[in-house]
């Protein structure tokens, strides 16, 4: 690339937390960064700290969550692409790693990264208080995920969703639990051997018309906020919608109004981190095997953007060319007087 | 993200199937698996990513798909699949869900026995047994080839599409983690193969039973990041058993290893033995491994004789013939064994030695020499110990076969036991099933 010349970001990327009605603070955590590249990963990352009198200091913990998350995952992708003439490994081993080392590395780092954190910020040593139990004031959970043109691989322990929009506009939880979790317990990374709880999605990237089309990472505090998990999956399917129509930039803006929404439904901190491809994945030629190449080239520029508008922002707009949007339904809690219209109707069908 | 193939692509096998993708059953190290619609019903097809749809790949499937092999504990490649744009795959069964995999019962998502455990052992000993017995070498053996099922041990070997002809050096790079150490080294000459798989096999039986694997000590802690060098280190430049008598220097660190501290405490001695031999001199010297046969013979006297606990309840593998038990890996107390059924096989003349606990079982194999295959299911049923209806306490052995056997009392005395029938356990009581003979032992 010519010197000077700020490369075009592949992917759009979004990222918003907003705290909790009568929380203290906020205890999510997250972060997204990179672009897609070899060189670059797509690393995306949102932690939910536990947040009660047991987990004092789960605000730290999400936030080293995600930090040691980043790490790990930019080491991955260097491992999944070395750079210069260095044979990448096979896609076996790499599926290996991603499904064992790395959630043992991670979670011995987090467990490094508090208990170090309590030695040097607790003013007396307390014979009383075992490792576990100084682990438990930081319980987190964690989401993350890693893109390079060659592989798409994430994590997930505890609550929270990762969704995945594919090429066709298909949306899918490829993390959810087998069993949901009961009421507000959740697998944490204070629980004991927490590697052997964490979920791995692999999915090696064969072409690059097979990519995802749009990532997101969200904690409970959104899904919490509908009614039933297909009007999460609405959102999700409108948020693709909404990005494909308008672009980043208009979403960027009304994101914090749909989270605050959202987290005044579920009551619980609400963050949300996605990366939505800007561009026209290249389309495959005819009898090619496809082999796996590097992410397709930057894209030009999107659609022209169309002017958000905040009533339909705020869910109150009634424009009849309006694409179905992203917004928040209530729970089965009974929630403040409101206007909000129905969850937006999905045109595809996709969660059906 | 969607798969390789779209649902509802159509193609042909080799041999004139039609086969209809319906959807993406998950991704892997080398493709993907699919389930696909056929004139046979559902079935599965394995999609080979670009990258390792490679001519020795191909030949290697169709290889394996004109040898056949119908053996029910393999999901073997049925038919060769390809497409027009050179990618291809090929067709199987599709695995019953009752199989689960070694992941899911590593992370204690699986509620199983140290019975079933011994059988699954059991079980995929002589799966690749029987393969290494026709002349092929698996040369992928890993946790995530083999499936088994909680309840019964019942074990379904998956991904066979790299299993060769012996002496065959096509390469695969298998998992380092289950790989002889000369392989991981690349030492010159070296291919995988039958001798190398004894080495996977033991890795793998290792981490059935003490659910960790064998050099994952104190060395692989200190690691922060295990990528390739790392691992090259670990498993083949200096491997060291966790377990070593002669070096502790990778012995398991007592709060993050705990586990295998208490499952290797809860092994017999003749287990360890055989673990300790292969992970000792057999890292060295592959022809020191140990063998099929010899795991075999030593997993089938450890599940004669496991006990349960009197007092708790939980099962406990116990020294096979050893006078004294030991105490419970669970709760502690002195384990107490029970009578034991003192079995001789006809010439060669084997002998095994059955503790009777409530459910005990004398199966097809225990009164042949030479089994070529263990079963311990109710096809296979000789005998059942069952409790007496109205005397609680009291036992008898069920003739469950379909001969009668003769018993000879310890006064002399001799009664016919008709299938169905039961004949009253006491010590002293000889019972001839028909060339394999028996005696109840108390002790």
């Amino acid at each position: 690339m010519p010197a000077g010349v700020t490369p075009v970001p592949l992917w759009a990327t979004l990222l918003e937390s907003v705290q909790g009605v009568n929380k203290t603070r906020n205890q999510d955590y997250c972060e997204v960064q990179g672009r897609g590249t070899a060189e670059e990963p797509l690393i995306m990352a949102v932690a939910d700290g536990h947040g009660s009198a047991a987990h004092a200091r789960s605000h730290l913990g999400s936030r080293f969550a995600v930090d040691l998350f980043v790490e790990e995952a930019r080491r991955f992708g260097a491992l999944a692409q070395p750079p210069g003439d260095e044979r990448p490994p096979s896609l076996a081993w790499l599926m290996h790693y991603a499904e064992h080392a790395f959630p043992r590395q991670l979670v011995s780092a987090w467990r490094g990264r508090v208990l170090g954190h309590w030695t040097r910020t607790s003013s007396h040593e307390e014979p009383g208080v075992s490792e576990e139990h100084k682990v438990l004031l930081y319980g987190s959970t964690l989401i993350g995920a890693v893109l390079t043109p060659r592989v798409f691989a994430a994590w997930q322990l505890g609550d929270g969703e990762l969704t995945v929009v594919d090429e066709a506009g298909q949306v899918t939880v490829p993390l959810a639990p087998a069993e949901a979790d009961l009421g507000d317990e959740t697998e944490s990374l204070c629980t004991p051997k927490a590697w052997r709880r964490i979920r791995t999605h692999w999915a090696p990237v064969t072409a690059p018309w097979r990519a995802p089309r749009l990532i997101a990472a969200s904690t409970d505090g959104l899904s919490k906020s509908f009614a039933s998990d297909r009007g999460f999956l609405q959102f999700m399917a409108g948020l693709d919608d909404r990005l494909s129509a308008e672009g980043a930039d208009s979403v960027r803006a009304v994101l914090p109004q749909w989270l605050a929404r959202a987290s005044r439904h579920s009551g619980d901190d609400t963050t949300l981190v996605a990366a939505w491809h800007q561009g026209d994945p290249p389309v495959p030629g005819p009898a090619v095997a496809p082999e796996p190449v590097a992410a397709p080239e930057p894209a030009l520029a999107a659609d022209p953007v169309a002017v958000p508008d905040p009533a339909a922002a705020a869910g109150t707009g009634t424009g009849p060319a309006r694409r179905p949007e992203p917004e928040p339904e209530p729970a089965e809690q009974p929630s403040p007087a409101t206007t909000d219209p129905a969850p937006p109707t999905d045109p595809h069908g996709r969660d059906e | 993200m969607s798969g390789m193939l779209d649902s509802g692509t159509l193609l042909t096998t080799d041999s004139g199937l039609r086969v209809e993708v319906f959807d993406l059953l998950g991704a892997g190290g080398q493709g993907e698996v699919y389930r696909v619609r056929t004139s046979a019903g559902y079935q599965a097809l394995k999609w080979y990513y670009p990258a390792c749809a490679t001519p020795a790949q191909e030949a290697i499937v169709r290889q394996l798909v004109g040898r056949g092999f119908a053996d029910d504990r393999f999901l073997w490649p049925l038919d060769f699949v390809a497409d027009a744009r050179g990618g291809f795959g090929y067709l199987m069964d599709i695995r019953p869900d009752r199989f689960k995999g070694l992941p899911m019962l590593f992370r204690r998502q699986l509620r199983t026995s140290p019975r079933a455990l011994l059988k699954a052992c059991l079980y995929t000993v002589e799966a690749y047994q029987a393969l290494h017995s026709r002349g092929i070498a698996y040369r992928d053996i890993s946790w995530g080839n083999i499936f088994f099922d909680p309840d019964t041990g019942d074990v379904l070997v998956c991904d066979n599409d790299n299993a060769v002809v012996e002496g065959d050096s096509t390469g695969i790079s298998g998992t380092m983690e289950f790989m002889a150490p000369e392989l991981v080294r690349g030492d010159p000459g070296v291919a995988p193969g039958t001798q190398s798989d004894l080495h996977s096999l033991s890795v793998l039986l290792f981490m059935l039973l003490m659910n960790h694997h064998p050099l994952k000590g104190r060395r692989e802690l200190a690691i922060h990041c295990l990528d390739e060098a790392a691992e090259r280190k670990l498993y083949g430049k200096q491997p060291l058993f966790v377990f070593d008598p002669q070096d502790q220097s990778n012995a398991p660190d007592p709060t993050e290893q705990a586990t295998v501290l208490a499952t290797w405490a809860a092994a017999p001695d003749s287990l360890r033995a055989l673990f300790t031999k292969n992970f000792t001199a057999g890292l060295h010297d592959p022809t020191t491994r140990v063998r099929e046969s010899q795991w075999r013979d030593t997993l089938r006297a450890v599940l004669d004789a496991v006990v349960e606990c009197a007092r708790c309840g939980k099962q406990n593998m116990t020294e096979p013939r050893a006078a004294d038990p030991g105490t419970c890996w669970s709760c502690g107390s002195t384990l107490v064994l029970p009578p034991r059924l003192v079995l001789t096989t006809p010439p060669p003349r084997t002998e095994h030695h059955i503790l009777l606990h409530r459910s005990s079982r004398v199966q097809a194999h225990h009164l042949d020499p030479e089994p070529a295959r263990h079963d311990y299911g109710d096809g296979t049923l000789v005998a059942l110990l069952t409790e007496h209806p109205q005397k609680p306490g009291r036992f008898g052995l069920a003739n469950r076969s379909a001969s009668p056997w003769t018993g000879t009392r310890a006064d002399g005395s001799t009664q016919r036991i008709d299938p169905g029938q039961t004949v009253p356990l006491r010590s002293g009581l000889e019972l001839d099933f028909g060339g394999a003979r028996a005696v109840v032992r108390s002790k």
